[in-house]
């Protein structure tokens, strides 16, 4: 795969080297090698299975959780292995957010939800926590829509605005990466262009990845698109390219909804 | 029976024909079957819905009954001794005077010290196991809990008494009393001799008994939480501790809850165990060393040997006492998952 060598000149916030990723005896990953630019958005695309959400797993090491699941070949985030296993996986986690296809509001406050991720790793006055709380709620588009109930539950949400939360309390402890995993599949489409929205605005603070099954999503939102398929990388490239000028047949397949 | 009814009956319908023209006749018939089947199916769903509530209702009388019973059996020391009975320490049958407060104070200081041991071991026990254990292990342990709920409670019994109390007569005993000898409120707690029986250890037993209800039911409300909503709280970098307390803990609260009243329901109401291990005196002392009793404990002990009407009736009255206390825990139990549920909500 040399498709990272025909990329332009951008700064590497992450960069996946050789890549391999297991369940238990089955290979998920096939020495997977891309970048991931600097404040830019980097969509994930290909058929279910292709190992897009586990790529996605690997970069904050959320597979850590569950025993039998390992990830063979080098993840550096500014340089530094993040597969190493010396390495602090709630630091890790904290400077690599993560949104997930349903939105997992904490059973509390909508204020305690942001909160809680702040008080986590800083000791902040009630005057500081509240501006930091308002800040991140702001952030993520939904300030205006729960300014007047920050004490109701965060359960009591729309789908939503419950996603746009979760998006709230990711910001809310200043990640440098945050990763989408389909975070709209389960959103009606006006939630959907807020979140898209949200997105952009995000990806001038922060790096990026969304995987996605929906590719206009991937052409809307998406500075770069990686397509995968049975856990190779097939292409990478700028997302008007891969789009509009596949290099490879299975890409321009897919693209054109022939397979997938 | 569904299948059968219908047959039995249409053979019954048809005794003198032959069995060629019945064969003849079936496909004919058919609608006039399928009615009948109808019928006698909606015969067994009436005889089912009615069999159902009878055993709900059952369960109603049989609970009356034991209210009515226990309260006509206390009928004549509630009237010898009034309101006075649950705050009098004697106990005396040669003079036939009788009072609950002991019985009261065992009963309530042994579960709180069973709680206060067993809360936090059970819910570590289940933390570890759903979060933390490597899988292989999770299954043998899971099963010892469980065999631990199975031991009969004589066998905690003699075991206590042989076994557990000798040691914390020897081994945790004297630490506690020089440990905690000068300081205020906790050298009254821990005054007094080593016997090795008394309330600590009744209360060590009984934690043991109901670890395994909080511990399983714990285990089996932690795995409901989905575990997207843990890796949400550990994609904000949650340690595994922060995630049990601040999303596990409140997500499966209710569970967890439940558990623990119903380890103290057991907690209330054991009697054997508690029997060898508790000394059976009955006075009120403010020291957890000091032999005591509880109502289950007096009631099995003395039943036999009650003479008297007055002495019988004392032992039913504490029985009673014992159903209040157990019906007001659950009641609070009640109140409080309510609460929650409206808070949450």
């Amino acid at each position: 795969m040399n498709a990272p060598a025909q990329v332009k000149n951008h700064a590497t916030k992450i960069s996946v080297r050789s890549l391999d990723f297991y369940y238990g005896g089955t290979r998920a990953l096939k020495t997977i090698s891309l970048p991931l630019h600097t404040h830019k958005v980097t969509a994930f695309i290909g058929p279910s299975g292709c190992g897009k959400s586990t790529l996605l797993r690997v970069l904050n090491r959320m597979y850590d959780l569950y025993p039998g699941q390992r990830a063979e070949g080098e993840v550096l985030l500014d340089g530094e292995n993040i597969l190493d296993p010396a390495i602090d996986l709630n630091a890790l986690r904290a400077r690599v957010g993560m949104i997930f296809q349903k939105p997992t509001p904490f059973p509390m406050s909508i204020y305690e939800n942001v909160a809680f991720g702040i008080r986590l790793y800083e000791r902040l006055s009630r005057a500081d926590m509240d501006a930091r709380v308002e800040e991140a709620l702001r952030g993520a588009a939904i300030w205006d829509e729960v300014k007047d109930k920050l004490q109701a539950s965060g359960l009591g949400l729309s789908g939503g605005q419950q996603q746009r939360l979760c998006i709230a309390r990711s910001v809310a402890v200043q990640p440098e990466v945050i990763l989408f995993d389909e975070p709209c599949s389960a959103l009606d489409p006006i939630s959907t262009a807020k979140v898209e929205e949200l997105i952009e605005e995000l990806s001038s603070r922060y790096t990026i990845a969304i995987v996605t099954h929906n590719m206009q999503q991937a052409v809307r939102v998406s500075d770069y698109t990686a397509f995968m398929y049975l856990g190779e990388l097939v292409e990478f490239g700028d997302t008007d390219d891969v789009f509009n000028r596949p290099r490879e047949k299975r890409t321009q397949d897919y693209i054109t909804g022939r397979f997938g | 029976m569904t299948t059968s009814e219908p047959t039995r009956r249409e053979s019954n319908g048809t005794g003198d024909m032959s069995d060629m023209t019945m064969e003849d006749a079936a496909p004919r018939s058919a609608v006039v079957d399928r009615a009948k089947a109808l019928s006698s199916i909606a015969l067994l769903d009436r005889i089912f819905f009615h069999v159902t509530r009878a055993a709900a209702v059952i369960v109603l009388l049989i609970l009356g009954g034991v209210i009515v019973s226990l309260f006509h059996g206390s009928m004549p020391a509630i009237k010898a001794f009034g309101f006075g009975f649950l705050f009098s320490e004697a106990w005396n049958p040669v003079t036939d005077k009788f009072g609950a407060l002991p019985a009261i104070y065992g009963t309530l200081v042994t579960s709180i010290i069973a709680m206060l041991i067993a809360m936090p071991v059970g819910i570590g026990i289940a933390t570890f196991l759903t979060e933390l254990c490597p899988h292989a292990l999770r299954r043998p342990i899971g099963i010892a809990i469980e065999l631990l709920a199975g031991i009969p409670s004589i066998i905690y019994g003699i075991w206590g008494l042989f076994v557990f109390a000798p040691f914390v007569q020897t081994h945790v005993q004297p630490p506690l009393i020089s440990l905690f000898g000068d300081v205020p409120v906790l050298s009254t707690l821990f005054a007094g001799p080593p016997y090795g029986i008394g309330l600590l250890t009744a209360g060590f037993i009984l934690a043991i008994m109901v670890l395994p209800f909080i511990a399983s039911i714990s285990r089996d409300v932690f795995e409901t939480v989905p575990p997207v909503l843990k890796e949400a709280a550990a994609g904000i970098g949650c340690t595994t501790w922060e995630m049990m307390r601040y999303v596990v803990l409140p997500y499966s609260r209710v569970g967890v809850i439940g558990g623990i009243m119903l380890g103290l329901g057991r907690a209330l109401g054991e009697t054997m165990a508690v029997t060898f291990v508790i000394g059976n005196a009955h006075k009120v002392s403010p020291s957890l060393l000091a032999p005591g009793t509880t109502i289950s404990a007096t009631i099995a002990n003395e039943f036999t040997e009650a003479v008297g009407d007055l002495y019988t009736a004392s032992l039913i009255e504490l029985g009673l006492i014992l159903f209040v206390i157990t019906f007001i825990v659950l009641a609070i139990a009640r109140y409080m998952l309510m609460r929650i549920e409206q808070k949450s909500a």
